[in-house]
This record gives structure tokens, sequence and C-alpha cells, in this order.
């Protein structure tokens, strides 16, 4: 098989920048990490300096990731040489037993991490991931919420927690979660394109009025943001189509869903320059908008 | 009426499942629409030719889904399929319920096809070499879904189905499937997938 290198012509360089990329970007690329990784641990490790114990971590992660349990023992091992007494090492000793399905053993590791260390917030999300992995949804958001008591701070935190509400189908806590996170990260859009989702979810006119204006915040603050413009055109539509609004918010929403419905249109036109295929796809947006204005009206 | 999978359904179905392995993942089951509705059609099986991957991650959220829905449902018109079934991939590797979201989703589906089918994938089995189907079947009887035992039956052609999506799996063209999120992300992605049906074509 031909080697990652070989395959698209580059160097260790490129290698390992493109691991620190992903790395920076939070990437969950599992296969694509232990070839590059892999390859680079077994014919550059020299060249690598000090960037090598990172690397070691990051692909024993997405080892473990890929059931590749040879290759995390491997990068385990040179860690756990290099540093043998480190918490951040025996947390990943921790998450290879989860791998393996060992709960117990794992939680038992996290809980010596923890006495040692009681504010080791990465011991604490591990138990809680035991949790979530065993299907105990309920008492991983105990967990979760009595960890954010102490750490308020932890963006993580509060989305993993959203997500958890989501699961549970408890909208409304879900929506708290993502307030946090929009009050401390005002200009990301992604945090209110997903509060307008969950707010869109939960139903009843309100809420679609409130799911509505965060779709237009989130296309504010990115305006190709794609989930946004169509979220604008939906909860627009509907509250439009709703018999409990005065004449003047209907005129007004049916204002706002024809510019949003006018924005996809054009945003589909951008994206099918040149291809046969997308102009279908171009032609089927234009005919779903119009059997929808239909059924709204 | 019991549903049957072409290859290209069902090995779109895994490759969707294999591209996301953390995390969840749904998708709807399309059929090509009869003409005429035959007096005793009961024992026929409604053959679903595709699917089209949705989401993965967070299934749950309204309006994404409605978007989809209303989107696909205008393709089928377009090309003679109506939307047949749903299908979903649990998070946990052990779990292969159907929970109540996927019921809710299926239940919107029924409106317009009455003999619409929750099929999820048991993700304990799913490996590369496929050797036996990992779908669970429910069909709605008496206001419950209950599975369905899974038969050779339950595929147009079983070992060609076991052959593609096992060549597929090896040849990692998961890596190039666009389910509705990717398309989302940028519109130029084909949630069609031409691709990928071409090559199930050429594996045939």
């Amino acid at each position: 098989m031909a080697s990652v290198s070989e395959m698209y012509d580059v160097g260790w360089e490129e290698m390992r920048d493109k691991l620190r990329k992903w790395r920076e970007d939070n990437c969950r690329n599992g296969e694509q990490i232990v070839d590059v990784g892999e390859e680079l641990i077994n014919e550059h490790a020299s060249k690598l300096g000090d960037d090598i114990w990172i690397i070691y971590e990051q692909v024993m992660i997405a080892a473990l990731d890929c059931s590749r349990d040879d290759l995390a023992l491997t990068c385990l091992q040179e860690l756990r040489k290099q540093f043998p007494d480190s918490h951040r090492v025996k947390r990943l000793s921790g998450m290879r037993l989860e791998a393996l399905e060992r709960y117990d053993e794992a939680n038992k590791h996290y809980d010596a991490i923890l006495q040692d260390d009681p504010t080791n917030t990465a011991a604490r999300k591990r138990k809680i991931s035991i949790l979530k992995a065993q299907g105990k949804g309920a008492e991983a958001i105990r967990e979760l919420n009595e960890y954010l008591e102490q750490f308020v701070g932890d963006q993580e935190a509060w989305h993993e927690l959203s997500e958890l509400y989501i699961n549970e189908h408890d909208y409304g806590k879900a929506a708290f979660c993502l307030e946090e996170l929009m009050m401390t990260n005002p200009h990301n859009h992604l945090y209110c394109e997903q509060y307008a989702e969950v707010k869109y979810t939960q139903g009843g006119l309100e809420n679609l009025e409130l799911s509505r204006k965060y779709f237009a915040q989130a296309l504010r603050l990115n305006n190709r943001n794609m989930r946004a413009l169509f979220g604008l055109y939906m909860s627009a539509s509907h509250i439009a189509a709703s018999p409990k609004v005065s004449a003047k918010v209907k005129k007004d929403n049916m204002k706002y869903a024809a510019w949003a419905a006018t924005q996809i249109n054009r945003a589909y036109k951008m994206a099918g320059r040149g291809t046969k295929e997308n102009k279908c796809s171009m032609k089927t947006v234009e005919e779903m908008l119009e059997s929808m204005q239909i059924t709204m009206s | 009426m019991p549903i049957q999978l072409t290859s290209q359904a069902y090995c779109k179905m895994v490759l969707h499942a294999a591209k996301y392995p953390h995390c969840a993942v749904n998708g709807l089951l399309v059929a090509e629409k009869t003409k005429e509705k035959k007096k005793d059609s009961h024992g026929e099986p409604v053959l679903c030719v595709d699917c089209v991957p949705l989401f993965h991650g967070t299934l749950a959220l309204a309006p994404m889904l409605e978007v989809a829905l209303t989107l696909i449902d205008t393709w089928c018109k377009e090309n003679s399929y109506v939307i047949a079934g749903y299908y979903q991939a649990n998070e946990r590797t052990k779990d292969s319920r159907p929970n109540q979201f996927a019921e809710k989703v299926a239940a919107r589906i029924s409106e317009n096809f009455s003999e619409a089918a929750i099929v999820m994938l048991d993700n304990s089995r799913l490996t590369m070499s496929c050797f036996e189907p990992i779908v669970l079947i429910y069909d709605h009887h008496e206001n419950k879904w209950k599975s369905r035992e899974v038969t050779f039956d339950c595929f147009e052609d079983w070992s060609e189905a076991q052959k593609i999506t096992s060549a597929l799996l090896e040849g990692r063209s998961y890596e190039n499937l666009i389910d509705f999120d990717n398309h989302l992300d940028d519109l130029r992605n084909d949630w069609t997938n031409p691709v990928i049906n071409k090559s199930v074509l050429d594996l045939c």
C-alpha cells in the first residue's frame, strides 16, 4: 500500500502541519490522523523534536477511534516513558480502557487523578463521557450540571450539555445552555443559529418569532450560513401562516420570507454555475419554495 | 406491506453510518411511485430503490428536517418517487431501538405513504465484510412500531448488496458520501450522490 507521502506527494513538514491544523480545529477524523500520524511517527520521529509528544497524544486518541489498540498502546508507552507521573498521560490510559469498554477500571484511573488533584477538569469530563457511553443520559446531565456550577466558563461543557438536553427532548434547558454560549461568544453565528433551531423545535408562536430573530442575527454575523437562511424562511413563513397574528405581522413576515426565498434561489444559482446536475437542484428548490408559498397562504 | 431494499439503498445507508462512526445518522428511503393500486397488492413488497442521507450528530431539531423533507419530497415528485421510509443509526453501538424522534418522523412520512417503515441499523454488527444484513425493520401495527424478522427476502438481491457494500467500505467510498448536512455546509455538495450511485452501478 502506498504511503501517504507518496499518494499525496507531500513531505514530512506538510504532514506535521496538517496534524497541527486538525488539532487546532478539533477535527474528529480518526482514519486520516492515523494514516498521516503513523507514517510520521514511524519514518520521521527524529525530525519532529518536541512536537512528537503532542503528536503521540493526537495519534493515540485517533487510534482508539479506529480500534487500532496496537498503535494506541505504542503511543501510550512512549508517553509514559517520557512523562511517568503525568495526570495528562494517566487520562490517556483511562481513555484506552474506555475504548476497550473496561469502564470500571477507567473510572478508577480518573478517581485516582481526582484524589490527587480535585480540580482536574479533564478527568471529571471523562467520567461524564463514560456515563454517556453507558446510555445513562440523565445521570450524565446531572453530573455535568454539577461540574458547570464549579466551572462556569467551560464552553465545551455548556455545548455538550445542550446536546444532551436536545437528545432528551428538553429543549427549554438546551436553549438555556446555548444562551450562556451566546453571551460569552456574541459573534459566533453557529451558536445563534443553533439557538434559533432549538426555539423553532420548541414550537409556539413566541418561540417561532424568537427563532426568526436569531436566524436573522446569525445571518447578520455570517451571510453565507445556509441553515440560518432556510431557518429564516421557514420561521417567517410559519408565522405568516398562523391564524393568531395581526395583519401587519403577517405582512411583515411574508416580506421576510420572500426576501429569504430570493436569497436562497440566488445562493443555489451561484452554486449551480457550470454543473448540469446542480441546475436540476436549483429548479427543485424554486419549486419547493413556490409550493410552500401555496400551502402557507 | 413489507419493504424491500435494493443494493443502492442498502449500501448508501451503511456508508453513511460508516462515515460518521461517532455520531447518530439518519436519512430517508425512497420508492418508485406505482401508477395503479392493484386490488391484491397487499402482499407485494415496496421496493426502496434509493436512500437520501440526511443528518449526522444532533438529529432531533426540527427546522432543517422540515426543509429536507419538503425539498426531497419535491425532488421525489419530479422523479416519480415517493418517500417510503426512514432510517437511523444511533450514536451508541449497543443501542439500536428506534427512539421517539424516529417514530415522529416516520409518523410524518406515514401521512403521505401509509406503509412507511423504520429501518434501524445495528451498529454492533457493522463489519467490513457485511456477512449478514445489519438492518432491523419496523412496521406500524395497531399504534405501535413492531420489528419484523429480516430475511434475505427483504433485499432485492442480498448477495449483490453484500458484495457491493463490502467493496465500497473497503475502498473507503464513505469519505465521498454526501448527506444533507454536507449540502447545507456547501450547496455544491449533491445529496443525490451521483458519484456513489455510479460506483454501485459499476459493481453490479
